[in-house]
């Protein structure tokens, strides 16, 4: 009796070691025990997470696959009930170049017929902003446009538009253009530019949505003329009509 | 200058610099020079080339790199070499493609990328050979910028280093487990000698032997009291501090995974000032962060290849990731590999958490929850709550960060608006905060007691906001 107490005790005592000898060496990419690891991972597809281990059941092919995913080809994006807002949203009637799958990965799109070089940005010179200013919204627009432009242009183009950002002061980067000097460019080739990328500067059509991109685009002729899109106080007439997209009326329903 | 190693390293690097500058400016002042023996009629012309290189070129072209197009120091050179007709590199400015049809060098330079260059037919030959001459006289920063290259370096080294000390702290602990073991192997051998002198001497004395079992209950017994204390303060111990290691479970303060790419953060958003946003882009729309697709990336690295071999050995990954192939403009060849992040900031599937929510709506600064990521020097980890307290303007919390606990003392704190809510409009909140003040006026000043209406009070402390 006393000896089968014994080897019980040796036992447990060998199991209890080997428990702490097993937690002590820590696994760096594992962020520790978890009390219900059965409500950690639900079955049900989210971004950025394994679903190697669901419910305990390892599934090998699943480990550390990629959980965020391009949306499919042609859908379009629920943006409400608002026509203006939807038709603002629907996708961008311009094509970029064959060539821009090369210089700008831009692969997997309808690309344009036309082989004449820059034809669609061309092109782009005569698309106006749809996104109207008026007495009324104007400040709103310049004010979501300030926040977008401090998030996504100005590391780069700076914060004054002179194309003195932190990035080039530091002399990381190079060769970033004054949007004073760019006044000639029509609003739809600034879009096109910010859309699919020029030159040096990367597409942004996966990080900002269209409407966004007609933001920044009122917001960026504020540097080439800083009374863009101000309006005399009763509101009746726009101080500087540089653009067809400064309505001083109502702006005219499609 | 009168400490030992200090000033020595100090004194080499000032020499370093001097001699840098000394030879920059020489070199500068020798090339400005040429030119204006040059061109003695225009002294002004390295200004004019400087000017019209920066309105015109510098988008697309550098003086010593490939970017867009391709690098224009000493181009002209480059023309006369490879055989192009005399004069057909300013048709090319003017016209490229006229320059393209009548010179068979400018056709092969016009293949050199798949983007075409703009026409400049306002460019007279005297204002090209401007631009020209005053790329001709730019250092080149591969060779001059030797110091801010040592400043990356030693960037490096210190990353290096804190990754030895890591490793080092792991073995450190094996080596105590060993010393243990050794000095338990000693003890039981100078007891076993102990004991079998005593054997010897019971023996001798013709006693009976004890096993060691009956040594040690005969010396328990003659000691119980103390024996007593011990063994209850051992075991209340035990018992004390396995519950608050189960405390532990599901805490992950410091938890900082392996990443495939050792990203630094304090140089991207440090020194060049990148936003948050920019990089995590879905922030602001989607309930994950979002880490940024290698497209992101490239917006910068196509250009940003690394300034010393470290950092070069990174950025290829990203090159290898996107398909970049570096050859001649660089092109991508459509052959991706997709790069895999550790995930960091992981919570359990039966919270909710909202990153637009409380990014948009609630205005909640990013170094609330992430700490000051502009000094991070390394990939993310999760910052302890003592870290990210002593960040100026971040609410003090007390429980450990992605804790429930710590989430709710939050909502506990954190006002949805300063002061009274009359005549305000917040817009997400507007109806919630009719309700309030059109049907309890009393709940609403009691709310108001602490001149703050907190998300607790509407409803942030309800089960179900987190847990469905």
């Amino acid at each position: 009796m006393n000896k089968i107490f014994k080897i019980i005790t040796n036992l447990s005592a060998v199991a209890v070691t080997g428990i702490i000898m097993v937690s002590c060496s820590a696994d760096k990419d594992s962020a520790g025990l978890e009390y219900m690891p059965d409500m950690y991972r639900s079955p049900a597809i989210e971004p950025y997470v394994d679903y190697g281990e669901v419910r305990g059941k390892i599934n090998e092919t699943l480990k550390n696959t990629a959980s965020a995913l391009t949306p499919p080809k042609h859908t379009v994006p629920y943006y409400g009930t608002n026509e203006e807002d939807v038709l603002l949203m629907l996708p961008y009637n311009r094509k970029p170049s064959a060539a821009f799958a090369s210089t700008h990965g831009l692969f997997g799109y309808d690309y344009t017929t036309n082989t004449e070089a820059d034809y669609e940005y061309n092109q782009a010179a005569n698309d106006k902003n749809p996104l109207i200013l008026n007495v009324k919204n104007s400040e709103a627009i310049f004010k979501k446009g300030k926040e977008l432009f401090a998030a996504n242009c100005m590391h780069c183009h700076g914060e004054k538009g002179d194309g003195n950002g932190p990035m080039v002061t530091s002399g990381a980067y190079a060769g970033v253009p004054n949007y004073a000097d760019k006044a000639a460019l029509g609003d739809g080739q600034l879009f096109y530019s910010i859309y699919y990328g020029k030159g040096a500067m990367g597409a942004h059509a996966s990080m900002l949505n269209k409407k966004e991109i007609w933001t920044l685009v009122h917001y960026i002729r504020k540097f080439q003329n800083a009374s863009y899109g101000t309006f005399s106080p009763d509101g009746t007439s726009a101080v500087a009509a540089v653009s067809d997209s400064v309505k001083v009326d109502k702006p005219a329903k499609k | 200058m009168s400490n030992g190693v200090f000033s020595h390293t100090t004194k080499n690097l000032f020499m370093k610099i001097f001699i840098n500058q000394v030879f920059k400016s020489v070199n500068k002042w020798a090339l400005a020079t040429l030119s204006m023996l040059l061109f003695a009629g225009s002294f002004n012309a390295n200004a004019q080339g400087e000017g019209l290189f920066k309105a015109k070129c510098a988008t697309c072209h550098q003086p010593h790199k490939n970017g867009t197009g391709p690098k224009l120091f000493q181009v002209r050179k480059k023309w006369a070499d490879g055989g192009a007709k005399e004069g057909s590199i300013y048709q090319w400015v003017n016209n490229w493609q006229a320059a393209a049809a009548s010179d068979p060098y400018a056709q092969t330079v016009s293949t050199w990328a798949a983007s075409a260059m703009q026409a400049f037919p306002e460019l007279k030959k005297e204002e090209i050979d401007a631009i020209f001459d005053y790329v001709d006289s730019t250092p080149d920063p591969a060779a001059g910028g030797a110091a801010g290259g040592a400043a990356d370096g030693s960037g490096g080294a210190m990353g290096e280093s804190n990754m030895s000390e890591e490793t080092e702290e792991g073995s450190f602990s094996w080596v105590w487990i060993l010393l243990g073991v050794i000095f338990a192997v000693i003890i039981g051998a100078v007891s076993g000698v102990r004991r079998q002198l005593k054997a010897a001497l019971n023996e001798a004395n013709d006693a009976d032997e004890q096993s060691y079992m009956q040594e040690f209950k005969a010396w328990a017994w003659k000691n119980k009291i103390y024996v007593g204390i011990t063994s209850l303060v051992l075991v209340f111990s035990l018992i004390v501090s396995l519950v608050l290691s189960l405390g532990d479970i599901g805490v992950v303060e410091d938890y900082q995974p392996s990443q495939p790419i050792e990203f630094p953060h304090d140089i991207h958003a440090g020194v060049n000032g990148i936003d948050c946003k920019y990089c995590h882009n879905s922030v602001t729309k989607s309930k994950s962060a979002s880490l940024p697709t290698v497209n992101v990336c490239m917006n910068c690295h196509k250009q940003v290849n690394g300034r010393t071999p470290e950092q070069q050995e990174k950025i290829k990954a990203i090159y290898e990731a996107a398909g970049w192939s570096t050859e001649g403009a660089g092109s991508y060849t459509g052959h991706t590999k997709p790069i895999k992040w550790n995930k960091v900031h992981v919570l359990p599937d039966h919270v909710y958490f909202n990153h637009s929510q409380h990014v948009v709506v609630g205005g909640v600064d990013c170094k609330q929850c992430h700490g000051d990521m502009t000094k991070q020097k390394e990939t993310a980890r999760v910052v302890p709550v003592g870290e990210l307290n002593k960040i100026e303007g971040n609410i003090p919390l007390t429980r450990p960060t992605l804790t429930m606990g710590w989430c709710i003392e939050c909502h506990g704190e954190k006002a949805i608006q300063e002061g009274p809510l009359d005549g305000k409009k917040d817009g997400y909140y507007d109806e919630i905060h009719r309700r309030l003040l059109n049907n309890d006026k009393s709940l609403y000043n009691k709310y108001l007691d602490d001149g703050k209406v907190t998300v607790k009070e509407l409803g942030g402390w309800e089960c179900a906001k987190c847990h469905y």
